[in-house]
């Protein structure tokens, strides 16, 4: 049957001053120019959040969106996004979770759900049989996210899909996130502040509307054929052995192009906890607050959380919604709670390799109660391992610290700081915001310890071990972020094989090209922003992207989805203008983009004495300007140019 | 489109009983509604109606057929990708993950969960992209 065609064309309006709803008839030309999801939020904030507004107050909106492809029959269309004036930026935030979650904003009839306003008291929204609702959250206020979405569903059924804020979003900590499916966390921007500083505990659906293709064969065909690359999954080596391959990643002399279907493999298998050992080993994680290495944590002491040991504690493997990948797992553990969500390779290194802590215990404890704060891990472990050197500097004392012994690898101490930011008590008050705030507080120069860009803390994956995530570290809107793109990503999206003048990937080369800063880097980088922009329209995850372009119909999927027919290069243009759109909004709040510059500390300025990255410098202030030119914007400023937003067809 | 109610229709109330949106009204004894912007064309209404008294999404009159009879879904693990498409379709909820069944594969695959609130809409066999569902009178 041919008919209706991927979006639903409505979104919710809610002002929480007055309490008043609205639906919203959003026109066809505004998916075909910027897609669903992040296009549509970026289109909309841009117009709608006035200059100047102030992130936590009544001005800002906060936006949850689906994808395009969500619903449509395709697969790993399971990712929903909250958009809105980051607080810990001040520009753009965005950030995207896995689960249930997505299929439901639009089961009740809607692309996105749109927030602005502060309401009087704590409520939530409520979506059922067609019907938006605020209710009274006063019962709510307080509780973690786990039992606040226990609490919800067994009000409203086991249909309902809950995302809600937890204590850290409450207290405005400005690395806060919105949890969904029980702890999982759209972390980064500190959005979770926002939602806390409308006082809106909790969005709250329960729609039974189905979602339509405009070509539902097409869809099925698509999807089987993609099926067949996810299912091919020959025998692997084991959990322990990966620290080998990342050894012997870093001794080789030579370089070789990676087919993300080895990266599909060990994911599938492991979850993203495959990367645990390797990582380190081959200098892709940052150890001791960006100072140490592989010969600081080396594999005894990062053996603990080898990925066999991790998916030892694995109860049951969950999927995504419409993901046949399923990287996600529920693990038993001891202690105050008996289950946690699987750790990510990024909590696990943020809280493990960057503090020295090599406690296995430990970081699953902190994964469950970050979680139920709803905090982002990421933040925190780069956070407290800034508190931890400036300790050990004697920058802040044991009384700074209410008797806290903040030393490398304290893992008591560790958690009970954790603990303390989810609470804002003591210094943990200090630290809830991230480091660059921290330091800021701290002052006595700690900013030099402060491992951010912009104000997000930095992700698990050194630049100095690939200059691409240092480029878009610094490039992004949202900057600190590690999921647009690296030269890895590059060799692993495989793009040439859909576009036509990308440059193809070399299949093996020296090392020392690698860490090469040339145009050719800042190329690929564009297509990488251009491409998950795309991704993020739609709705899929990232690691779908791993599959290659050529195994991931995800162009294919959104001509039929919607009865269009795009070229590649006609969706990546949508994606050029979606991360122009991003950037506009930056300069439109007074951002400089030239203030989301990496710490010289990740890029190798002092270069590091020993270990994978030593002696590594990294240089990434030709590709920024390359960067910036291949979009359109100012090479010094950031900017994008006139001509640009008038190609692009964005309104000023 | 959406389902609709004729002048046949006797008021029992079987059919908004059974309906998993909350889109059919009426009085007892009095023709009953579908509110055609929450009806999701599931079918149930039509399965159940004893008069005979409701039209599909194209105007064709639909046949009671007794409850025993309704089709319900089956699961081919072998295909089944575990990707909750199916349990999200399910407009009564009556799907689920399985618990594992040993440790070689962790997976949790979808299973009958609340077979008497299957309405066999069939949705769930519709929305699989790999044919894993397929619906069979038992």
């Amino acid at each position: 049957m041919k008919g209706k065609s991927g979006y639903t064309g409505k979104i919710l309006n809610v002002d929480l001053d007055g309490g008043t709803m609205s639906e919203e008839t959003i026109p066809d030309e505004i998916y075909e120019s910027h897609l669903s999801g992040m296009g549509l939020a970026a289109a909309l904030l841009y117009d709608r959040i006035p200059a100047g507004a102030d992130p936590l107050g009544p001005d800002n909106i906060l936006g949850i969106v689906s994808g395009l492809l969500t619903g449509t029959g395709s697969f790993f269309t399971g990712r929903w996004m909250v958009v809105g004036k980051s607080p810990l930026t001040g520009g753009w935030g965005d950030a995207n979770c896995g689960g249930s979650f997505a299929p439901a904003i639009k089961r009740c009839g809607y692309d996105g759900i749109f927030f602005r306003g502060i309401s009087e008291r704590p409520v939530y929204l409520l979506v059922k049989n067609g019907t938006p609702q605020l209710r009274d959250a006063a019962h709510l206020w307080g509780m973690d996210a786990v039992e606040t979405e226990e609490l919800l569903i067994e009000e409203h059924g086991n249909g309902a899909r809950v995302a809600c804020i937890g204590p850290a979003g409450e207290n405005r900590s400005l690395i806060s996130g919105i949890s969904n499916d029980r702890g999982r966390l759209a972390a980064r921007s500190g959005l979770g502040a926002v939602m806390g500083a409308k006082r809106l505990k909790a969005v709250v659906l329960a729609g039974k509307g189905r979602i339509h293709a405009h070509d539902p064969d097409e869809m099925k065909r698509l999807s089987a054929a993609c099926n067949k690359w996810v299912r091919f999954q020959p025998p692997f080596v084991s959990g322990p052995f990966t620290a080998k391959i990342g050894a012997l990643l870093r001794v080789m002399p030579t370089q070789m192009a990676q087919d993300g279907m080895l990266f599909k493999i060990i994911l599938k298998k492991w979850g993203t906890a495959c990367m645990n050992q390797m990582s380190i080993e081959m200098g892709d994680s940052p150890i001791k607050n960006w100072t140490g290495s592989n010969r600081d944590f080396g594999t005894d002491r990062s053996k603990p959380t080898n990925p066999d040991a991790i998916i030892e504690r694995e109860r049951i493997k969950y999927h995504c919604y419409s993901c046949p990948l399923g990287c996600g797992g529920i693990c038993t553990m001891e202690g105050k709670y008996t289950e946690t969500h699987k750790p990510e390779y990024e909590t696990i290194l943020a809280l493990g390799g960057l503090c020295m802590n090599a406690d296995a215990d430990s970081l699953f404890e902190m994964n469950e109660m970050l979680n139920r704060a709803g905090m982002d891990t990421i933040s925190a472990g780069s956070t407290v391992a800034f508190a931890i050197e400036c300790y050990e500097r004697g920058i802040i004392t044991k009384e700074d610290t209410g008797g806290l012994e903040l030393t490398w690898g304290n893992a008591p101490a560790i958690v009970e700081l954790v603990q303390k930011m989810i609470t804002r008590e003591g210094i943990g008050d200090l630290l809830a915001d991230g480091s660059k705030f921290a330091a800021e507080r701290i002052g006595k120069n700690s900013a030099a310890f402060a491992m951010h860009a912009g104000g997000q803390d930095l992700p698990m994956h050194d630049g100095r071990n690939d200059p691409g995530f240092a480029l878009h570290y610094s490039v992004e809107p949202t900057p600190g972020r590690h999921t647009i793109g690296a030269q890895l990503y590059y060799e692993m999206f495989q793009l040439w094989r859909k576009v036509k003048d990308l440059p193809k990937a070399q299949m093996l080369y020296s090392k020392d090209r690698k860490f090469e800063t040339g145009e050719d880097k800042a190329i690929k980088a564009a297509a990488c922003s251009k491409y998950v922009n795309v991704m993020n329209g739609a709705g899929l995850c990232l690691f779908s992207a791993f599959l290659g372009a050529h195994r991931l119909p995800l162009f294919e999927w959104l001509n039929a989805a919607t009865g269009w027919n795009k070229t590649a290069e006609e969706y990546l243009e949508i994606g050029e203008r979606i991360q122009t759109l991003r950037q506009a909004f930056n300069i439109k709040h007074g951002i400089k983009p030239r203030t989301f510059v990496i710490p010289n500390r990740a890029l190798g300025k002092e270069p590091l004495s020993e270990g994978a990255n030593k002696s590594r410098t990294v240089d990434i202030e030709p590709m920024i300007r390359d960067y910036w030119r291949l979009f359109g914007w100012d090479e010094t400023s950031g900017n994008p140019k006139e001509e640009s937003i008038k190609r692009l067809g964005i309104k000023q | 489109m959406s389902y609709s109610i004729t002048d046949s229709c006797n008021g029992c109330g079987a059919c908004a009983r059974l309906c998993p949106v909350d889109a059919i009204h009426g009085e007892k004894k009095e023709k009953h509604r579908i509110d055609k912007l929450l009806c999701i064309e599931c079918g149930a209404c039509g399965r159940v109606c004893p008069e005979g008294a409701i039209l599909d999404a194209a105007g064709n009159p639909c046949t009671m057929i007794k409850r025993s009879q309704w089709e319900k879904p089956r699961f081919d693990r072998k295909i089944c990708t575990s990707c909750n498409i199916c349990i999200d379709a399910c407009p009564v909820g009556c799907l689920d993950l399985s618990e594992p069944d040993d440790r070689k594969d962790p997976h949790g695959y979808p299973c009958m969960k609340v077979e008497k609130a299957c309405i066999g809409c069939g949705f769930c066999a519709a929305e699989c992209p790999v044919g894993a569902v397929t619906m069979a009178v038992e």
